[in-house]
């Protein structure tokens, strides 16, 4: 959160996603190589080294752009997104040497500079069958290259959300050049559809994981229809809510994550500060709100983190009347104090 | 294009020198406390987008723009 910026917030979960991610990582390098060595044994290690990182990296762009569509859809897969960052950069690092073995390998001997060799080496742009695949993968590296560099919380403050998210959408683009680049490479330099076939089926179901998770958010989307008194709206019954979790509706065209705690009811905005995580996923722990994608706390009374941090969220006015939640539909800035509501009154079993 | 693309690079690295050094805790507060490590870790996006956070410092130093969007 927004005190002191380190390199990592080290914690135990981190460490262990992260000797996770290495001995996974470590695995799958020395066994394709050991394995492609043995079924091609007139490879070059160069060769080896760059269809060895370079697959690597693909199968870790996979896993990233799928752990989003995931989480939505079972909140089982929520560790994994915990530090999906440290396997964006783990990703980038893995193409980072396949590019860089790809570009001494084949650019780097000749009498021009590699970069210009690059994009010059192969000029059959006009041709779908021959076109340049490399340039593709040059790009994609590029694009990269840019979203780990900016991957610090540093670059989401200071490039403010909006920047910092498109910036990191390119993930998208850069996915379907690499799908390009492999499919394009594999094509025209094997005869074994093999990898064409792993990057296609693995398109699909990258796709099919998104529309799936689009359409349960479609429904979570839709504007909340309970009776409107006072702009006060029901919204549910306090039954519906799990102790020490939400709720999350849609009021006035904004998420809201509706909280019982403590036998108490409050709502706040349902967008965390840090990265528009969804507060309302998340669960009361140590009396705070703590948002499922990277812990950031805050204080269910005011929206506010508790102190030395900053970041705060909307609240909105809340009710309970007849085992009903009713939530004004207007936020308050966030934020501002607003008096939780009482689940059972004193001396009574139903406000 | 090439030496244009070498060129935005070596600027780019002097830059960040100086921006991790010192530009960082001008335009966020947070970053006067924060670590080597973290220092070290902003230096690739602070020489990619140098142009981006000149102008940023500048307004910081001048006074004319907001520490944080």
């Amino acid at each position: 959160m927004s005190v002191g910026y380190q390199a990592v917030g080290w914690n135990r979960q981190k460490k262990l996603y992260d000797r996770t991610l290495a001995l996974g990582v470590g695995l799958y390098l020395a066994l394709f190589l050991a394995i492609s060595a043995a079924v091609n044994p007139n490879a070059t290690a160069e060769t080896l080294v760059i269809r060895a990182f370079g697959t690597g990296a693909l199968l870790l762009l996979h896993v990233v752009l799928a752990i989003g569509p995931l989480c939505r859809l079972d909140r089982r897969f929520l560790p994994l997104l915990y530090n999906r960052r440290h396997l964006g950069v783990t990703m980038f690092g893995l193409a980072l040497v396949h590019g860089l073995f790809s570009l001494v390998q084949f650019h780097a001997f000749g009498d021009t500079h590699p970069l210009v060799s690059l994009f010059t080496a192969n000029s059959r742009y006009d041709s779908l069958a021959w076109f340049p695949f490399q340039p593709l993968g040059f790009v994609a590296l590029v694009i990269l290259f840019l979203m780990a560099a900016t991957s610090h919380d540093f670059w989401l403050a200071n490039l403010g959300a909006p920047v910092w998210k498109a910036l990191h959408m390119l993930v998208y683009v850069a996915y379907s050049l690499v799908v390009a680049h492999v499919v394009l490479g594999s094509l025209q330099a094997e005869t074994c559809p093999l990898l064409t076939g792993l990057v296609g089926a693995g398109l699909v179901a990258i796709v099919a994981l998104h529309l799936v998770a689009g359409w349960r958010e479609r429904a979570l989307d839709a504007e909340h229809a309970g009776d409107a008194t006072d702009g006060f709206v029901d919204v549910c019954a306090v039954d519906d809510i799990e102790p020490e979790r939400a709720k999350i509706v849609t009021l006035g065209g904004e998420r809201v994550a509706v909280f019982r705690y403590d036998d108490k009811v409050s709502a706040v905005g349902n967008a965390c500060r840090h990265q528009n995580g969804p507060l309302g996923e998340g669960r009361i722990i140590d009396g705070c709100i703590t948002c499922p994608w990277h812990g950031y706390q805050y204080r269910p009374e005011d929206g506010c983190s508790p102190p030395p941090f900053t970041e705060k969220v909307p609240t909105y006015d809340v009710r309970v009347t007849r085992g009903r939640v009713l939530v004004r539909s207007e936020a308050h800035a966030p934020g501002t104090p607003v008096a939780p509501a009482q689940v059972h009154a004193m001396g009574s079993r139903d406000a | 294009m090439v030496h244009a693309f070498e060129l935005y690079v070596a600027i780019g690295i002097a830059f960040a020198v100086a921006f991790v050094l010192r530009g960082a805790n001008r335009i966020d507060p947070s970053a006067r406390t924060g670590t080597w490590g973290f220092r070290v870790l902003i230096f690739p996006g602070a020489a990619a987008l140098w142009p981006l956070l000149l102008v940023r410092w500048l307004r910081a130093d001048s006074g004319t723009g907001s520490e944080t969007p």
